[in-house]
Order: structure tokens, then sequence, then C-alpha cells
């Protein structure tokens, strides 16, 4: 890396069904202001920013970001949007720190977000354009033929996704911004739960929420002055691939493979179940966190689910994941990658509150999106890199 | 060389808005024959109101009530309405600052003949028979006279 970078602020709203009480300005301003706080910032502070959100006819919102230059202080300043499907947030963010890595800026702020109860992102998702095939029936529809065939391949016990989800669920009550509460729930009761697309029942899809995520990122010498413990950027990756190329593996994604090798280079990570504490991956559907486990290189391939049966995934375990519910218990879209990136900066930064790690030193933040065809990850840690 | 093929492909979707409370006010206020502004805090009164400062970027919260009669600040003169125009005669687009705000806003003028309509002209709401919480509310301008 050229210059360090560091997370020096994070914002988050409360996800929920539905805010109809602010505007979608209103609910980035809201997890804007709450990093700009916790930086010890005014928005006259912050050089340039970057937003991201998923595809615009989720929303409807045409080129969000001229409606939001006001609402994020960017008069007279660089702002621009990042797309990259549902790892947008991820991408975002990382876009955010390249500005500082640069030595472009000195402070970006960087907010994604999605307005879910404004939109329709199941229809949106179901688009049958003329002469094309159409994903049928939203973002589940689409990934259940590839969670199939890694059952296929791995053998994997059929309840290791609800295992997953009873896990996420469980840690979602020790975060305060999580949208799903649920300290009821049962290994039985997803079990019960209606059968979306086979094999993803309801209770191992994740909800629809509405909620913004915002990070102030700093280069070393604002990072110094900043109120708080900074996490430091020790790597990031992008990679994709296309969608529709039929010879590509959509269970263990080669882009995906391959930005787990990049990112970890850049941090100089050579055994990354080891010298990584905890990870924040992007599960929207329960079985996708034994499937990223291997496409990570986590797990040798074909033994993610092990992970998951054994507990090494939870709190306790040697490689957890998710501590703040992930993806299963908070999905505002746009914003889900971005989270995942602020949850590892706040566990090495120690900020975590009850579903705090004792001692996290390096953690990783990870989203995918598309037709798990964009990759982005980002490794952070207590110490400089 | 052959024909390539084409087929139309329309899309409808049921999206939803939240106006927020500042945008909300304005609107609740239309209903009541009211016209919000938001003041900033350099005292500047943005009309309509806006969330958000575009100057500074701080939050909007302080809504005073402006007048119904304003200045016409400049216009533009529609001779013949298109079907989708909401006055099918003849009028002006303009923008007009009302009586207590800085900045104008833009709307419809009706004077019947672009003789009358000048910069400068003083003009007063004419509201709509239905009031509804939409900028409809205020059907058009109409020349300030006695």
């Amino acid at each position: 890396m050229s210059n360090r970078v560091a997370v020096i602020g994070v914002g988050q709203t409360k996800y929920a069904s539905k805010r109809p009480d602010v505007s979608i300005a209103g609910l980035l301003r809201e997890a804007a202001q709450r990093a700009l706080d916790d930086a010890g910032l005014t928005y006259a502070d912050i050089d340039a920013v970057v937003i991201g959100k998923a595809p615009d006819m989720f929303e409807g919102v045409m080129m969000p970001e001229l409606y939001l230059a006001d609402a994020l202080g960017a008069n007279g300043k660089p702002i621009m949007r990042v797309h990259t499907a549902g790892s947008v947030g991820g991408s975002t963010a990382i876009v955010a720190s390249h500005l500082v890595e640069a030595g472009i800026h000195e402070r970006v702020l960087t907010v994604a977000f999605e307005k879910q109860s404004e939109s329709d992102a199941m229809w949106a998702l179901t688009v049958r354009p003329p002469f094309q095939p159409s994903t049928v029936g939203g973002a589940g529809g689409y990934f259940a033929p590839y969670i199939r065939a890694y059952m296929r391949r791995s053998g994997a016990p059929a309840d290791t996704g609800m295992r997953t989800v009873v896990k996420d669920r469980l840690n979602a009550l020790k975060n305060p911004y999580a949208h799903l509460h649920q300290p009821d729930i049962t290994l039985e009761q997803v079990a019960a739960s209606p059968m979306l697309w086979d094999p993803i029942r309801y209770a191992e899809t994740c909800p629809s929420s509405d909620g913004a995520c915002a990070m102030v990122l700093a280069s070393e010498s604002a990072a110094a002055k900043a109120p708080g413990k900074p996490a430091w950027v020790h790597g990031t990756a992008m990679r994709s691939e296309p969608t529709m190329f039929a010879g590509r593996d959509q269970v263990n994604p080669q882009a995906g493979q391959d930005c787990a090798r990049d990112v970890y280079k850049a941090a100089g990570i050579t055994n990354p179940r080891k010298e990584i504490d905890c990870a924040e991956i992007y599960v929207p559907f329960s079985w996708f966190e034994a499937m990223w486990m291997e496409n990570l290189g986590i797990a040798p391939l074909g033994e993610g689910w092990k992970m998951v049966q054994e507990g090494a995934t939870g709190m306790d375990g040697d490689f957890p994941v998710n501590m703040s519910g992930g993806v299963l218990s908070s999905n505002p879209i746009g914003a889900s990658g971005m989270i995942r990136y602020a949850e590892a900066a706040m566990q090495v930064r120690g900020t975590a509150g009850e579903h705090q790690l004792d001692g996290v030193r390096k953690a990783m933040g990870h989203a995918y999106g598309g037709g798990s065809q964009f990759f982005s990850m980002w490794i952070v840690g207590s110490e400089k890199p | 060389m052959p024909d390539s093929l084409t087929a139309p492909h329309v899309l409808e979707y049921p999206y939803t808005r939240s106006t927020g409370e500042v945008i909300g006010r304005f609107f609740t206020g239309l209903k009541e024959r009211r016209i919000l502004g938001a003041r900033t805090t350099e005292g500047h009164v943005l009309v309509p109101p806006q969330e958000y400062d575009p100057e500074t970027g701080a939050e909007l919260s302080d809504l005073i009530e402006v007048g119904e009669t304003g200045v016409v600040t400049t216009w533009t003169w529609i001779a013949e309405p298109r079907p989708k125009h909401l006055l099918q005669k003849p009028f002006a687009f303009a923008l007009v600052k009302l009586d207590g705000a800085d900045t104008a806003m833009l709307h419809m003028v009706d004077t019947g003949d672009p003789s009358v309509m000048h910069t400068g002209m003083r003009v007063r709401v004419r509201w709509a028979s239905d009031l509804i919480g939409d900028i409809t509310d205020i059907a058009c301008f109409e020349p300030e006279v006695a």
C-alpha cells in the first residue's frame, strides 16, 4: 500500500422493515451523522463523498448521487457512486479507501443504503428482457440450484443451512442495530418454515430492510487526530466475472477465490483461518456460509459445512463469522456489504458492544453480488499494517 | 442484410416515496392554504423548503410561513399548451419569489395574455378547489390586482 488508511468513524441506522418517518436522504443522513460524530468531525472536515446502493430499479431513483449531494454535505466537493450489485457496499468502501490510499484525500465519507420498503427488489430481479432468460423469482430462485449443487458435491447434511441461520439470528440479539430479533429461534422452527426455493426455506432467507451504513476513512495523519481507536486497512481486493458464461462455477466462483488470495496477499496473511480472528461474510441465504468458507480458503474444498456443523463459525468457535447477525438478520441491500466492512472495523476497534469478541487483531469484511460475479473484500487490523 | 429482431419491453414497478418531515410539513401546509419555507442558519428562507441546506449541508427544521403573494423573477410563455400541461389555455411558466422567501419557485401564471406578463410583476396564489397536499394545490398564480 502506498499511504495508510484507517476507519475512524462508523455509523449505522437501526435496520427495520420500514422507515416511513424519513426520506431516502434522511436515512443516509442519520448514518452519516453518526459516523461523523464517532470520528469527531463535521461535514466541513470531509474532502469527498462516495456512495453506493443496489441497482437503480430496486428503488426507482436514478442517479441518487445528484439528489443526495446536499444531504451529505457534498456541495463543492467530489461525490460519486459505485455500482456492483449486492457487493456494492463493500466496493464503495474500497473506492473510498483508495482515494485516501492514493494520497488524494485526507478524509472521505462513504455511505451505502437501501430503502427496501419503497422499492421492489424481488420484481426488479425478475425482469424478463426480450431474448434473455429471467432470473425467476428474485435472488433466492437464482441461487437455489447452486446450493443444491453444493449439497450434492460436498455431501453436506441437510440441516447445515439451518444451523447457520440459528447461529446468526442468536448473534443478532446482541446487536441493537439488527433488524430481526428472534430470541426463541430454534432448528425445529426453521425446519418448519415454508420451503420457498428448494432447499431454501423462508427462515433461511435474509429480511427486507431499510437502512444505511456510513464510515469515515482517513489518512494516517488524520487518524492520529481522531478521538477513537482507528481500524487500519491492511488490504483490499475486488474481482468480477461475467454472469452468463456457461463455463463458470457459481458454486465456487473463480473470482471469489482470486479475490481472497489477493486480499490475503495484500494483508500479508498466509494462513487465513489462523491469522484472521473473525469475519463478517455476505450470507443472504443460509447455505452461503458453508459455501464461502471453502471459496475463501478458510475450509478445505468440500468441508465448509463441517465448520458450520462443528460450531467453528460461532462466537466461541475458532473462526467466528457474522457476530453482528449478518445479512440473514439485516438486509438493506446496498448497505449490506458496507455493514460487513464496518462490523469488521468495529471488532478491531473494540467498539462492537455486546457482540464484541475478545482481543480481535485482524478481521475480514466480505461482500458478493450479481450472480455471484462481483466480489469485494477487505482486511482491517488493530495495528498499523 | 437480414432484418434484426426487435421486441417491445415495458416495465412497471409500484414504488413508494416517503417525504420525510420537512417536505411532509410543506405538503400538509398546502392543504391548509399555508406555504412554508425553511430558514437556514444564515437566515435565508428557501421555498419550497429543503431538508438540508444546499450551501452548507446543515439540517433544516425551522419552517416558517411565507406570503401567498410574490414577484415574478423570470418567465416564458406557453402559447400552445400540450395535453399534459396542467393549464389548457395559454399561460406562463415562471419563477415566483414569494413575499418572505429568498428563493423563487417554479410554477405557472395565468394572465390570459402575454402582453400582461413582465418580470417584476406581482402575483398571487390561485388555490385549487380540492386541496390534497400536493404542489398542484397551488393551481397557478394570477396577477395581484385589487
